[in-house]
């Protein structure tokens, strides 16, 4: 609830409107009016309010914590009128079942409220001289300005001013803000791409802050999409940076990257990653892939009519196998700096295209990094004239033979009790247990990187096999690799294993 | 070429901008396109020291866009820098 009052603000009576039994913490913003600014006393504030669009605008903040902040309530109360020292000008309470959620929610409130409310305030000095907040000419002209905040990067003869025109006009999809999403995004936001779209369906988990670079600690627990595209804005008020909180499935992908200029692939998964090509591809819009295993990465740019596809690149099985045994949850060990330069490097590849200077090559090459040696190897990459995908022309290319066979692979819970009986293999991580109630009895297990062991049990079962791991990730990765080597009846159960925790701090 | 049609627009103006249009609503007839063309209007007219690159502006109670078209009778809103909090 957000209400505009010329009354004195009850706060006690406010918080006790919060009060519930399933909330176990309650934030408590309140805003004072204080006898001084920029050096200047201060003796009274007088609030005004553009009074239809203020309503309107404190509803839709709430709305959107709502949305962002699930379980937390939140109410906000602004003054308007006369106010002397002391008083309340806003007041702003969260109550959630946790102090974090309570704390994301209430800091929201006040920033957006400061940023978007058409509210103003002129203050009154002892000596009668007064003036609106924010509005003084010294206040106005010393705001940023785009000419300032590109004034290094323009400079360069590759850039220019037609060159950060392009920039500007750029519209940027990230798939994944993660390891590789984090940096690739600051930095194509500091280089000032007009539109960023972040797409994450993931919350901000502890385990990621140690490389995931646009997340802090209070962040845990909320939505990563939108809070790196606060960030994003936060580093930069003159591009638009818009967050997606979902995941990129094959029925929204085309959509997704249409009409985009270039589209970054950071996801930790091969689902994904095959699913965000088919919709690039065909598209012609340029794709900018990178992966990382612990010290090591690879990085590769597609688009169609040159150096092939994706497809063509992946028939190496061997990879396959090292991709489905190597591992891609967020159990994963990954040596942070590996993830910050390959992100760092797409968002360079991503700024070359957009400013025209990447060549041929660009689209020909595998680059390997290795961060442990400190060496980079360019390897040349060709289309596969075989390829079912790219080595047919485009207006004969049905996409992705595989790609329905694929999402066959992975089952939901509803999918996987139509089969009857089967047989479930569970695939632990180091520091990975079963929840010993319910799973025992219900699932054999194998270690997630013994793919060797996995193959030996599924020879001895007669009924369909359904794999789960922690995350869901690595699972249909193996299902996936062996249904590569001719075998059926092998499926991946969909998401987290409710079963499956933790043993170690994470 | 031949003269845009005059149109009626309802203008509110809120904190520095009412003191220094000297009214909180105005009404007029005119030919802007658009509320960036308005505001040059006004601007001339009335000693308005924003540019107009600072301000937002609201059509109709909503916040809209200063190149957006105007059509007759819309309420237009401009919004200076705002201190909320």
């Amino acid at each position: 609830m957000f209400e505009l009052t010329d009354k004195p603000i009850d706060n006690a009576a406010l918080r006790a409107r919060l009060e519930r039994p399933d909330a176990g913490a309650c934030v408590v913003f309140e805003g004072w009016v204080r006898n001084h600014h920029l050096g200047q006393p201060v003796n009274e504030l007088h609030y005004e309010a553009f009074d239809i669009l203020a309503r309107s605008e404190g509803d839709a903040i709430l709305t959107e914590i709502g949305h962002r902040f699930t379980g937390c309530v939140v109410l906000c109360v602004h003054r308007t009128g006369a106010l002397r020292v002391g008083e309340l000008a806003v007041w702003i309470g969260a109550a959630s079942a946790h102090r974090a959620t309570a704390f994301q929610a209430c800091r929201y409130a006040i920033e957006e409220i400061k940023r978007r409310l058409p509210v103003w305030k002129k203050e009154f000095h002892p000596d009668g001289a007064a003036e609106w907040v924010n509005c003084t000419a010294e206040a106005t002209a010393r705001g940023p300005q785009p000419a300032d905040y590109y004034a290094r990067q323009s400079a360069l003869p590759e850039v220019g001013p037609e060159g950060q025109a392009r920039l500007a006009a750029a519209r940027v999809l990230i798939v994944g803000v993660g390891g590789l999403g984090c940096p690739a995004a600051v930095y194509l936001a500091g280089a000032g791409v007009g539109q960023l779209t972040l797409i994450d369906s993931g919350k901000v988990e502890l385990s990621n802050l140690h490389r995931q670079i646009l997340f802090g600690i209070d962040d845990v627990g909320a939505d990563k999409a939108a809070v790196g595209a606060a960030a994003l804005r936060a580093r930069n008020p003159f591009i638009q940076a818009e967050a997606l909180v979902t995941e990129l499935t094959a029925q929204n992908a085309r959509t997704l990257v249409a009409g985009r200029t270039v589209v970054l692939d950071c996801t930790d998964n091969f689902a994904t990653r095959f699913v965000l090509h088919d919709a690039c591809f065909p598209a012609g819009v340029p794709l900018v892939q990178a992966a990382v295993h612990r010290f090591e990465g690879t990085l590769d740019v597609f688009r169609r009519g040159a150096g092939g596809c994706l497809h063509c690149l992946r028939q190496n099985r061997g990879i396959a196998e090292l991709e489905a045994s190597a591992g891609s949850c967020a159990g994963g060990a990954v040596f942070g700096p590996a993830v910050g330069a390959l992100g760092v490097m797409q968002a360079g590849e991503a700024l070359k295209l957009i400013l025209g200077r990447a060549g041929d090559e660009t689209f020909q090459r595998t680059h390997l990094v290795n961060l442990l040696d400190c060496s980079m190897l360019a390897i040349a990459r060709e289309a596969d004239p075989a390829c079912p995908v790219c080595g047919k022309l485009p207006s004969q290319m049905t996409l992705a033979p595989s790609a329905s066979a694929r999402e066959s692979v992975v089952l939901d819970p509803g999918e996987i009790a139509a089969l009857g009986n089967v047989c479930r293999i569970a695939q632990l991580d180091a520091g990975e247990v079963l929840d010993a109630d319910r799973a025992t009895a219900e699932f054999l297990t194998v270690p997630v990187d013994d793919v060797a062991q996995l193959r030996e049990l599924i020879e001895k079962t007669e009924v369909p096999v359904i794999l789960t791991c922690r995350h869901g990730l690595r699972s249909a990765a193996t299902a996936r690799l062996l249904r590569a080597e001719g075998r059926t009846n092998i499926y991946a159960q969909a998401g987290d294993s409710p079963v499956i925790h933790s043993t170690g701090p994470e | 070429m031949p003269a845009s049609p005059q149109r009626p627009i309802r203008i509110r103006f809120f904190a520095v901008l009412r003191e220094q249009a000297g009214c909180a609503t105005l009404e007029v007839a005119t030919s802007a396109a658009t509320p960036a063309d308005l505001y040059r209007e006004l601007q001339a007219g009335r000693g308005l020291s924003f540019r107009a690159d600072l301000l937002r502006v609201a059509i109709n109670e909503r916040y809209g866009a200063m190149d957006a078209p105007l059509n007759a009778g819309d309420q237009v809103v401009f919004i200076p820098p705002v201190a909320g909090g």
